[in-house]
């Protein structure tokens, strides 16, 4: 009678052992090479599918006009063209991945890129086709190259950067010159501690927490060379969270930032409570748009000290079964001619060295818009990726929690960035 | 046609069954295997025995998560168990326009946890109403900072939710309350006993059922919170994180594609057990108080 009852429960619980096995998944990633099997001059023709990140419908007209010239191209190819919400794309991309579905041609920026990568997951373009390097700029090419794996993984599609936006009203309500804005950290800190001063703590110049990008730019190494250890806990770094941390015990700093979101600075700004921030050459429009008063009051300046470089890529899955057809689309969509059509109708920058000399992203009309924007393209030159792709997640908020337990000034600096990188490495190696 | 066959209460049964196995038992299962592994949302993983929970053991942020769920439990379920009985015998009485009251006090339930969050951030701020008013009146000369202090963050979560909590109570109780009878009141009422005794003795125990049952739901929500101290931190768990749940834990490692399923996988192992002990605590007092 026991083994009666017994026997259902032992049928189940293997049943479900066996199910929660397949949970683990495969060790390896279901894809044998990352290598281009077939040759880069192969005829393309039959179906591929082509996955873009949030650019339905404002630029539908755009890709399909894109896809049939294509299409026209390559006579006997027929693409399919999937666009995902902008939320929740990683985690679209992620079940993609996981259920070994990812689309023939997927827009994934460098830091999705990284872990399907390192799984095999996604096509060495640069093995497939060795101009790449030629007709791209360096940073856009190098931000699909990571430490520790050999290849490109990706095509560079488009580029942005920050410059600095600073409000001209608040700058001359504090005496501050806006025509002469601060070119460094130390002048920024010093421009905020004029605005605290001369306005009796109201008015606040910075609003943002310091990041990796930060460190990179004070010249801090975060990754070991073989990329396998972070290595930023350094006097360095310290000196420069002291630096911070002194500013916010003296109010330079509204207190909120020890709790607001990445895009908190740029927000303030829009709201007319902070006169600082960063952000892309069309930000004026942004300001503008949400908050009429800042009307005329938006002053673009350089970058402090080396700006960013944001990348937007196209990688070519390992699975597809079109690798011809979907490495001459991903060439095709990123092509200077493309990307500068693409550079027209939203303000993005193109990846591809034959865009540089194109006066319609150098040459200033004199508006402040469109100094914003010629600001950006020229500082493109000098950007670099801040942040490695590897930092993501849970790496990154944590990160973020000890940036904010030395500027609150609950531990040292030293002591916060010890912690920092002790638990980055361990979520790094295991 | 015969409906009493042996197999009939299992065919009526299967749905449910077959609910539970997939949606509950299956991935509790999975749950369980997974925190033996590093595995990963992609790439799958390998066996590591005991190393997750060897981790556990040493986790700073899990010991202020542990701290900050037991701190919620212990605040909210007094304020969360009496406050809605007494505004529930508030509005249970019969008198012109007490339906609105009923709506009032029910409104925070309705509203989605997330936009009252956001509403709460906004009053709280360093420049939020709360501030800007106490500075006005001279109460303070600067801002206090409700969201930027460990404490004081934690404080402003546990306020929220039991300001959010007190009408889903209180309507439970309404429901309770209309089982005790009226003819004690009248009697005690008689007998000389105020509407302070008449609580004590009566209604109190009357809704003693209803009270064990609301602690425990209390209990488990306060060790699971999540939207309150995620939308009040910013989604960063305040200063050094110290402001963290444990499922708000749980759901930054596992988040993106380097997310560890394994290791929060043992946190969620961890906040099982950690949620089921005062569950049973409360049972029992219930089963001894039935008893006596």
């Amino acid at each position: 009678m026991r083994r009666r009852r017994l026997a259902p429960v032992a049928a189940l619980a293997a049943a479900a052992l066996t199910l929660a096995g397949c949970g683990l998944g495969s060790d390896g990633s279901g894809s044998s090479a990352a290598t281009p099997t077939v040759d880069a001059n192969a005829k393309v023709t039959g179906e591929v599918s082509f996955q873009t990140w949030a650019l339905k419908p404002k630029f539908t007209s755009y890709v399909e006009n894109l896809i049939k010239e294509f299409e026209a191209k390559y006579p006997g190819t027929h693409v399919t063209w999937l666009d995902q919400p902008g939320d929740g794309y990683d985690k679209k991309v992620l079940s993609q991945a996981s259920a070994g579905q990812l689309p023939d041609v997927v827009n994934l920026p460098p830091d999705f890129a990284l872990p399907l990568a390192k799984q095999q997951m996604l096509l060495d373009v640069g093995a497939a086709d060795p101009k790449i390097k030629d007709e791209y700029v360096e940073g856009g090419v190098q931000a699909y190259q990571y430490q520790g794996l050999n290849g490109t993984f990706g095509y560079p599609w488009y580029l942005n950067t920050d410059i600095d936006y600073w409000n001209a009203t608040k700058f001359a309500a504090a005496g501050l010159d806006v025509k002469n804005p601060p070119k460094t950290f130390d002048e920024l800190l010093a421009a905020a501690k004029v605005m605290h001063d001369k306005t009796g703590g109201k008015e606040y110049l910075m609003s943002r927490l310091p990041g990796i990008g930060d460190f990179t730019n004070a010249g801090v190494k975060i990754l070991s060379d073989d990329g396998k250890k972070f290595v930023f806990n350094t006097p360095e770094a310290a000196a420069l969270l002291d630096k911070y941390r002194d500013a916010y015990k003296a109010g330079y700093l509204p207190r909120d930032i020890l709790t607001q979101e990445y895009l908190g600075n740029s927000k303030l700004f829009t709201q007319g409570k902070v006169a600082w921030t960063t952000g892309g050459g069309n930000a004026i429009q942004d300001f503008v748009k949400d908050n009429p008063s800042l009307k005329g009051k938006v002053v673009p300046s350089p970058a402090l000290d080396t700006p960013p470089l944001y990348v937007q890529g196209l990688s070519v899955s390992a699975k597809t079964k079109n690798q011809a057809a979907a490495i001459a689309l991903a060439r095709f969509v990123t092509n200077a001619e493309n990307q500068a059509a693409f550079a027209k109708i939203v303000n993005i920058f193109p990846s591809t060295k034959a865009s540089a000399q194109d006066p319609y992203f150098s040459k200033s009309d004199g508006t402040p818009e469109s100094d914003a924007k010629v600001l950006a393209f020229e500082s493109l030159a000098k950007a670099k990726v801040l942040t490695p792709p590897i930092i993501s997640g849970a790496t990154n908020d944590f990160i973020g929690q000890q940036i904010s337990l030395a500027i609150s000034g609950k531990i040292s600096s030293q002591k916060a960035l010890d912690a920092a990188v002790a638990k980055a490495n361990e979520l790094l190696t295991q | 046609m015969r409906y009493n066959r042996w197999f009939t209460p299992w065919v009526l049964v299967i749905p449910a069954l077959a609910w539970l196995m997939v949606f509950n038992l299956w991935p509790s299962i999975n749950t369980v295997i997974l925190s033996f592994t590093n595995a990963r949302p992609i790439g799958g993983g390998t066996f590591v025995g005991l190393r997750n929970f060897e981790r556990l053991l040493h986790d700073d942020q899990l010991r202020w998560a542990l701290l900050n769920s037991v701190i919620y439990m212990v605040v909210c379920l007094p304020f969360l168990t009496i406050l809605p009985l007494l505004l529930a015998v508030l509005v249970e009485k019969k008198l012109p326009g007490i339906t609105f009251f009923r709506t009032a006090f029910y409104t925070p339930v309705v509203a989605s946890a997330v936009v009252v969050a956001l509403i709460w951030q906004w009053i709280l701020d360093d420049r939020g109403l709360v501030n800007g008013l106490a500075e006005k009146l001279g109460v303070i000369s600067g801002p206090l900072p409700f969201l930027s202090d460990q404490w004081l963050l934690l404080l402003s979560a546990i306020s929220l939710t039991i300001w959010k909590g007190l009408g889903y109570y209180m309507i439970i109780y309404l429901a309770a309350l209309g089982n005790v009878g009226r003819d004690l009141h009248e009697a005690a009422a008689v007998d000389g006993a105020g509407p302070c005794r008449r609580f004590v003795h009566i209604t109190i125990p009357g809704v003693r059922g209803t009270m064990i049952l609301i602690s425990i739901l209390i209990s488990v929500s306060a060790l699971r919170v999540f939207s309150e101290l995620f939308i009040l931190s910013g989604g960063k768990g305040g200063p050094g994180g110290r402001d963290n749940s444990v499922v708000m834990l749980i759901q930054q490692y596992s988040q993106g594609f380097e997310g560890n399923l394994g290791y929060a996988s043992a946190l969620s192992i961890v906040l099982f057990f950690v949620t089921v002990v005062p569950m049973l605590v409360l049972a029992r007092l219930n089963r001894r108080g039935a008893e006596a």
